[in-house]
C-alpha cells in the first residue's frame, strides 16, 4: 500500500474521480444498449416494415411475398427478422413479452395464434380482410375470436400421402388410390425391404398430429375435450406399422432427429403422409438434382367406413403486433398477403395459398415439376379439411400433455389404453378442472 | 503490516484534522475500488440483480407480461403442491443431482490423480480430458444421442459384445433417459473439475508423502490420510459448484431429450422456462424458480456449515 506523496493531489482526487465515474457510467449505459428500437425511417425516405419470419433460406414464400409487396409499394422496404424455424414460437413469444416493436408477426400455427391473441399481443385486423376473404379464405374460421380476427391466413396446407412411384412399380403394387388405413399398413408391409438396402414401406413422422389430428379429423373427435378414446384406432395402425418394421421406429427417429424429407428423397421410404408444403420442397430438390425419386401424391388413407375424403390442415397467417412501429402499413401487408396478389405470388413457387379459387389450384398443379397424373390432382381436392388443432386458451397446455403421453405410447412405455387414460386424466386435472 | 508502518513514521498530526484526512483517504480508496467494479456491476445489476429481485416479487403475483399484474399471495406456492408436473420435475432434478454430483466428483478426482504423475505426454492427456468441456454443448448432445442409439449405437453394441442380453433403451426409455443424460454430463464436466483438483494437488507438500512413506504407509493409506485431507478445500469448492450447477441443469436436457420421453427428464429449470416464457405464467414460473433457489441455498448453507465445523476440529 502506497501513501500519496503530496497532500494536494490527494485532495483533488475525489473530484477527478467523480467526474471519471460519471463518464464511466455513461459509457457503460451506452455499451449495454439502452437504446430502444422504433425507428421506422430509412435514410432514403423509404419506410421500413419489419416482419418476423422463420428460416428464410428454406422458406422461399417469404421472399416471394416481400418482393411482390415492395413492387406494389415502392416506398417501403421490408426488413425480415429471421428466426430459426425450431425456435420460432418460443422466440416470438419472448419478443412479444419483451415489448418488441416488430410490425408484422407471422403466425406459424393456430396454437401460437391462440397464445398470442389471448394475451392481447396482436392487434385487431378484421378491417384488413381482403375482398371476398370471408368466403374464399380457407382456414379463416380458426382465427375467428367472437367475430374479430387477430390474424389472417395467407397459406393453407393440408395433409396428403406422398409416394415413390418407382418403389411401387418394382414391388408390383398398385398406386395408393383410396386406401383405408388397414390397406395402408398392408401395402407398407409389401413395400418394406430389409437388409443392407433398407426400404421402409411407410414413414410416419414423430409429430403427434400424424396420429392425433388424423384421428380427430376422420373420427370427428375434439382434441381439447379431455376424452381421447377416438385416438385408439389410429394408434393401433401406427403401432402395427412400427411393430412389423415397416416404418422407422419412433425411438430411433427421435434419437436420430430423422428428417422425413431425407428418408423419402433418398428412396428409403415408399409412402410418407405429410403436408402440402412438402411438394414445394420436393420440386426444388428435384430441380437442384438432390433427388431423382419419381413421386406422386394421393389422398390421405381413410377409415374403412368413410364415404368422403377427410384430411386435416393448418393455416399460416400474418398478424400485426400490438406494439408495431408502423401499424397501418403492417395491416396493409396482412391484407396484401391474404389477398389475390399475395396468393398469386406464393402459388408461383409451389405454396398452397389460403385464398383458394379453382383458378389458383389449376395454376398450382401446372407448376413445373409438379406431378401431372390424375391421382395427384385428386389428392388436391379433399372433401373436407379439418383444423389440425382447435383454438382456445387451453390449446397450448393440452398440446404439451398430449405430446408427452404420445411419446410414451409410441416408444412402448405405455399401452394405448393407459396412455389414453393418462391423457384424459392429466388434461382434466391440469387444464380443464 | 505494510499499512501500519508508514503511519508510524509520519509525525502524528493533531487529532481532528488527522481523522478527516484519514476519512478522505478511505473514501478515496473506496471510490477507486467502486470504479473498478462498476462496469461489471452495472451489467450484473441490469441483467441479474434486477431480474432476480423482480422474480421474488413476481412469485406472489399473477402476471402474463401483457396485462397488469395481480397480487395472489401464496396461491402460486399452493398450486405447486398440487401440480404433478412440479413434483415430477423436482424428483427428476434430485435424481440428476444425486447422480451427477458424486459421479463427477469421483471421476474428476480420479482423472486428476492419474494425470498428476510425471508420465510421458501428460500434457496431451490433460488437454484431452479438458476437451469435452470446451466442446459445443449441442455437438456433445447430438453425438451422445447417436452413441446411445438403442439399436445401432456403439454403446449398446459394446454391451451386447460383452454379453448383455437386454440392453437399455437409453434416451428412448423412461427409466434410462436420465442415466444417459447423467453419463453425458459427467463426461462433459469432469475435465473442468479435474483442472481444479490438479491445482489442489500441487498445494500438498511433498514432505508429507515422504514422511508418510517413511512411516510405512502404503499407497492407499497415503491417499486416504494425506491426499484427501489436503484436497479438502478443493473438494469443498468443487462440491458447491457442482451442486449449484446440477440443480440449474437445463441446456443439456433441452438439447438431448427435451424432457422426454414423456416427462422422464423434465427438470425444474425447464419447467420454469415452460411456465414462464412459453406459457406466459410469469408468477407461477417465478415461484418455482424461488423454490429452486431455496433448495440450492439450503444445501449450500449446509455444506458451508459442515465445512466450518470440520475446519474448527
Amino acid at each position: 500500500m502506497r501513501i500519496p506523496r503530496t497532500r494536494g493531489k490527494a485532495a483533488g482526487g475525489p473530484r477527478h474521480l467523480i467526474r471519471g465515474l460519471g463518464v464511466l457510467t455513461a459509457l457503460s449505459l451506452a455499451l449495454t444498449g439502452c437504446g430502444s428500437g422504433g425507428d421506422s425511417g430509412d435514410g432514403d425516405g423509404k419506410t421500413k416494415l419489419r416482419v418476423s419470419v422463420w428460416s428464410m433460406a428454406e422458406t422461399p414464400e417469404f421472399q416471394a411475398l416481400f418482393d411482390a409487396f415492395e413492387k406494389s409499394h415502392p416506398k417501403v422496404t421490408i426488413e425480415p427478422v429471421d428466426i430459426l424455424a425450431d425456435d420460432y414460437p418460443d422466440k416470438v413469444t419472448t419478443m412479444l413479452a419483451g415489448g418488441d416493436d416488430t410490425d408484422v408477426i407471422t403466425v406459424k400455427n393456430v396454437t401460437d395464434y391462440s397464445r398470442w391473441s389471448s394475451r392481447g399481443q396482436l392487434a385487431d385486423v378484421t378491417d384488413a380482410m381482403p375482398a371476398g376473404g370471408e368466403k374464399d379464405l380457407a382456414g379463416l374460421e380458426a382465427f375467428d375470436s367472437d367475430g374479430s380476427y387477430y390474424a389472417l391466413p395467407y397459406r393453407q396446407d393440408f395433409w396428403l400421402l406422398f409416394y415413390n412411384k418407382t418403389l411401387f412399380d418394382q414391388a408390383g403394387v398398385d398406386y395408393p388410390e383410396d386406401l383405408t388405413w388397414d390397406e395402408y399398413v398392408d401395402v407398407a408391409e409389401q413395400l418394406t425391404e430389409d437388409g443392407g438396402d433398407q426400404v421402409y414401406g411407410a414413414y410416419q413422422h414423430v409429430w403427434r398430429s400424424v396420429v392425433h389430428a388424423v384421428a380427430a379429423a376422420q373420427n370427428g373427435g375434439d382434441q381439447l375435450s379431455g376424452d381421447y378414446d377416438f385416438f385408439a384406432e389410429q394408434y393401433e395402425t401406427a403401432l402395427e406399422l412400427q411393430d412389423s418394421g415397416s416404418t422407422l421406429d419412433f425411438g430411433t427417429a427421435t434419437a436420430q432427429q430423422a428428417d422425413y424429407g431425407t428418408l423419402f428423397e433418398s428412396g428409403k421410404a415408399a409412402m410418407v403422409p405429410m403436408g402440402t408444403w412438402y411438394a414445394a420442397r420436393l420440386i426444388e430438390a428435384t430441380q437442384n438434382g438432390d433427388t431423382d425419386v419419381e413421386w406422386g401424391m394421393a389422398p390421405l388413407p381413410q377409415r374403412a367406413d368413410a364415404t368422403s375424403t377427410t384430411t386435416f390442415g393448418s393455416p399460416t397467417s400474418f398478424g400485426v403486433n400490438k406494439k408495431a412501429a408502423n401499424p397501418d402499413l403492417a395491416k396493409e401487408f396482412v391484407e396484401f398477403a391474404a389477398g389475390e396478389r399475395g396468393a398469386a405470388a406464393i402459388t408461383e413457387i409451389g405454396v398452397v395459398p389460403a385464398l383458394q379459387s379453382s383458378e389458383l389450384i389449376q395454376k398450382y398443379l401446372s407448376l413445373d415439376g409438379m406431378p401431372t397424373d390424375k391421382l395427384s390432382a385428386k389428392a388436391f381436392e379433399p372433401d373436407e379439411i379439418a383444423l389440425e388443432m382447435p383454438v382456445s386458451e387451453n390449446t397450448s397446455d393440452v398440446d404439451t400433455i398430449l405430446e408427452e403421453e404420445h411419446e410414451l405410447i409410441m416408444v412402448g412405455e405405455k399401452s394405448i389404453e393407459d396412455g389414453i387414460s393418462s391423457m384424459s386424466d392429466r388434461v382434466h386435472d391440469e387444464v380443464l378442472d | 503490516m505494510a499499512l501500519a508502518s508508514p503511519q508510524k513514521t509520519t509525525p502524528a498530526p493533531p487529532g481532528r484534522s488527522s481523522r478527516s484526512v484519514q476519512r478522505r483517504r478511505v473514501r478515496r480508496n473506496t471510490l477507486i475500488g467502486w470504479s473498478f467494479i462498476l462496469p461489471n456491476f452495472i451489467g450484473f445489476a441490469l441483467f441479474t440483480l434486477v431480474p432476480v429481485g423482480a422474480a421474488f416479487a413476481l412469485a406472489f403475483l399473477e402476471w402474463d407480461a401483457a396485462s397488469s399484474p395481480e397480487w395472489v399471495g401464496l396461491d402460486n406456492f399452493e398450486r405447486m403442491l398440487d401440480d404433478e408436473n412440479f413434483q415430477v420435475a423436482l424428483t427428476n432434478t434430485l435424481f440428476y443431482a444425486g447422480g451427477h454430483i458424486p459421479l463427477t466428483l469421483v471421476a474428476s478426482l480420479a482423472l486428476a490423480l492419474v494425470l498428476n504423475r510425471k508420465i510421458r505426454g501428460v500434457k496431451f492427456f490433460r488437454t484431452v480430458a479438458f476437451f469435452p468441456y470446451i466442446t459445443s454443448l449441442v455437438a456433445v448432445a447430438v453425438v451422445w444421442n447417436m452413441l446411445f442409439n438403442p439399436t445401432s449405437g456403439p454403446v449398446n453394441q459394446g454391451l451386447e459384445a460383452l454379453g448383455v442380453s437386454s440392453t437399455p433403451g437409453w434416451t428412448t426409455d423412461t427409466d434410462w433417459a436420465m442415466p444417459a443424460v447423467i453419463i453425458t454430463s459427467v463426461w462433459r464436466d469432469m475435465g473442468y473439475y479435474m483442472v481444479l483438483y490438479l491445482a489442489g494437488l500441487q498445494t500438498i507438500p511433498a514432505e508429507y508423502y515422504e514422511a508418510a512413506r517413511v512411516d510405512g504407509a502404503n499407497a492407499w493409506q497415503r491417499f486416504w490420510h494425506v491426499t484427501l485431507p489436503g484436497l479438502r478445500p478443493t473438494t469443498f469448492f468443487v462440491l458447491v459448484m457442482l451442486t449449484v450447477q446440477s440443480f440449474k441443469i437445463l441446456d443439456l436436457i433441452v438439447v438431448m431429450t427435451d424432457g422426454g420421453p414423456g416427462r422422464s427428464t423434465l427438470v425444474l429449470a425447464q419447467l420454469v422456462y415452460r411456465e414462464g416464457i412459453r406459457d406466459g405464467d410469469y408468477g407461477y414460473s417465478s415461484a418455482i424458480a424461488l423454490v429452486l433457489f431455496a433448495i440450492v441455498l439450503t444445501i449450500t448453507v449446509v455444506q458451508f456449515r459442515l465445512n466450518e465445523r470440520r475446519d474448527a476440529r
